[in-house]
């Protein structure tokens, strides 16, 4: 009970006694007993104005304050002989105060004080009063009743009050928490935005309707517009995205990455812009996917850069086949040249025969070269592709090879569609490589092997071998290690791989011999 | 007795060309590549030397530098199929004869050799 309730309801218990003593058989008379026990009483309420809040609620407090009420109270009745008027019912209303804000072991004490005290007054009054007495046996019980009940009826409201209390208190700290998370959200939030606007890349997320829900300042960049036209945008509703679109739809549909891909855009002028491409699919809080994030990077640069290179590559080329033609070409000229000299001044049939069979040699090592400036030089890869069956194809060309020991091993499917001119070219150079590269006791095994999607030709040969340093330029055009080399078989075998959709593969230890795998794509079933 | 041309060149056709071209009146050694002409040339007598350029093992300028080392009188004559200022250098500090690019005038090589070495 608070302090300032309590003195006040204890004012009214002072001033209820002042009146009862006043109109009591006695009266109230200054410097009679009764008055100061009555002044003694007023003046401990004042006392107990000073007590401190925080030590008032204290039991032993409380306690000495309604053990004074009860004193006075009962010195009260005592002097003004109280106890054969209703002054007793002022007892009641002590145990009322006493035992509201305390529970049973606070109020029983001052109940039980106050019923010694009010048994011990009855008995002056009363010498020869009888146990069964109904002052005795109903108004002490009723002093006890008093006191429970009202202890009872305090502690329920004490710990109701408590309860609102304790609930309010939790509503205060849930709201606090709301408001922290709901500020943690906004900051990470805000930290995502950040990350993702400062990224290089274009970043673009759609949902599984195809909505972008969200895009960085690059993407939208890369595809021509400004991040608020196209969030909340259908993606499927913007012209020239309809690659990219069918790409992340594919990831959404598939909940399968794609990486590094290359797709052409059309922005919103129009220009097609070719795009690099790594998508991944979006899981919701339930692990169903939610849509798809896609990463950006325009390669117009890259593009640009490549064909800069590419066109220094063709101009370095350009300069290294001009000086390349002018020795290869040169040599049988000379031949062709020089032998037709000589014939215009012999009549030696014999010579003539002999020189002529130059003069062709030199004719048909001219068209060679001619060819395969013209293989190398093709740009088209488009090829004119029929049935070949490539064991065929490899056993024709490794016929009448000398004292090289062929081998051809593998019961592979060898049926693939391709340019049969061309595989000959491939097959025919990488042999020869081998068969020029192998010295003593010559052994060339080739193997056919199928894979998921190959036909893979495995030609091994002990041969010499490639130096680590020769295996760096083993493509580069007009390279060669050979006297009589072009420096263009590779190069042509690559071509026509790639022409092929297919490619090749050169492992080699210096002295121990070379494998070449050429890769072509297995025929469709 | 005829006088001896040390020929050096890696391609077959040419060397029989020049064979065929100078056995007349020359003496003809053929070597395929640099380090045969090389070895050939210090250990026999010539009278000169036609040598090609581009040829594998020892290339023909190191040939005829190794040549010179022993011999400064020998004439020389470089048959190419480059043009004779991409080894311009070279071909003036070891005093060559002549650079011939190919396709040769055999019968402007004929009397080049005359001029040189007489028959």
């Amino acid at each position: 009970m608070k302090k300032r309730i309590l003195l006040l309801l204890r004012f009214v218990l002072i001033l209820a006694t002042i009146v009862m003593m006043t109109y009591s058989k006695r009266g109230l008379h200054i410097a009679s007993p009764g008055y100061l026990v009555a002044l003694a009483y007023f003046i401990s309420n004042i006392i107990f104005y000073f007590i401190p809040e925080s030590k008032f609620s204290r039991p032993i407090i409380t306690f000495a304050i309604f053990l004074t009420d009860v004193v006075a109270i009962s010195l009260a009745i005592y002097f003004t002989q109280g106890m054969q008027t209703d002054f007793y019912l002022i007892y009641f209303l002590i145990i009322f105060i006493a035992s509201v804000g305390q529970d049973l072991r606070g109020s029983i004490p001052i109940a039980v004080v106050a019923s010694i005290l009010y048994g011990w007054l009855l008995l002056r009054a009363n010498p020869g009063i009888s146990i069964l007495d109904s002052a005795i046996l109903i108004r002490i019980p009723f002093i006890f009743i008093v006191s429970i009940i009202s202890s009872y009826w305090s502690t329920e409201i004490r710990r109701e009050l408590m309860e609102k209390k304790e609930l309010e208190n939790f509503a205060r700290r849930l709201e606090e928490e709301i408001a922290r998370m709901t500020a943690d959200e906004s900051d990470l939030k805000s930290y995502s935005n950040t990350v993702i606007n400062s990224v290089a890349s274009g970043v673009i997320a759609v949902g599984n309707d195809g909505v972008i829900t969200t895009i960085n300042p690059e993407a939208a960049r890369v595809l021509g517009s400004s991040q608020a036209e196209l969030t909340g945008k259908n993606i499927k509703d913007t012209p020239g995205l309809e690659a990219l679109w069918t790409k992340m739809q594919q990831v959404i549909d598939t909940k399968t990455p794609i990486e590094r891909l290359q797709i052409s855009i059309k922005d919103t002028s129009n220009n097609t812009l070719p795009i690099g491409l790594s998508a991944s699919p979006m899981s919701s809080s339930n692990s169903n996917i939610s849509g798809c994030v896609a990463i950006l990077r325009d390669l117009s640069d890259i593009k640009a850069l490549e064909e800069k290179l590419r066109h220094a590559e063709r101009l370095s080329y350009l300069g290294k086949m001009a000086s390349w033609v002018a020795h290869e070409i040169r040599n049988p000229l000379t031949a062709i040249d020089g032998f037709s000299q000589l014939l215009a001044k012999t009549r030696d049939q014999e010579k003539i025969q002999a020189f002529s069979v130059e003069i062709h040699r030199g004719t048909k090592r001219i068209n060679h070269i001619i060819d395969d400036i013209l293989t190398f030089a093709r740009t088209r890869t488009h090829i004119k592709a029929v049935d070949i069956d490539l064991r065929q194809l490899i056993t024709q060309i490794t016929e009448n090879l000398g004292n090289v020991r062929i081998f051809i091993n593998g019961d592979a499917n060898t049926a693939i569609k391709g340019e049969e001119e061309s595989l000959k070219s491939l097959f025919n150079n990488l042999i020869h490589n081998s068969i020029d590269a192998m010295d003593k006791d010559p052994v060339l095994t080739i193997k056919f092997y199928n894979t998921d999607q190959w036909l893979v030709t495995e030609l091994t040969d002990n041969g010499k071998g490639i130096s680590e340093e020769n295996m760096k330029k083993l493509f580069t055009p007009f390279f060669t290690t050979k006297s009589r080399g072009t420096g263009l078989g590779l190069a042509i075998v690559k071509k026509i791989a790639d022409d092929h959709g297919g490619r090749l593969e050169i492992e080699s230890e210096e002295g121990k011999g070379t494998t070449c795998r050429v890769y072509l794509p297995s025929e469709e079933k | 007795m005829k006088k001896r041309i040390l020929v050096c060149d890696d391609e077959e056709p040419i060397r029989l060309l020049l064979t065929e071209s100078l056995h007349d009146i020359y003496d003809i050694v053929e070597a395929s590549n640099g380090k045969d002409a090389l070895s050939l040339a210090l250990k026999e007598h010539f009278d000169l030397v036609i040598m090609d350029i581009k040829m594998p093992q020892v290339h023909g300028l190191e040939a005829i530098e190794r040549i010179r080392e022993q011999n400064k009188r020998i004439p020389i004559i470089i048959i190419s199929a480059y043009r004779p200022m991409e080894d311009d250098i070279i071909v003036k500090t070891s005093n060559i004869a002549a650079f011939m690019t190919k396709p040769i005038d055999i019968t402007g090589m004929r009397a080049k050799i005359f001029e040189l070495i007489g028959e």
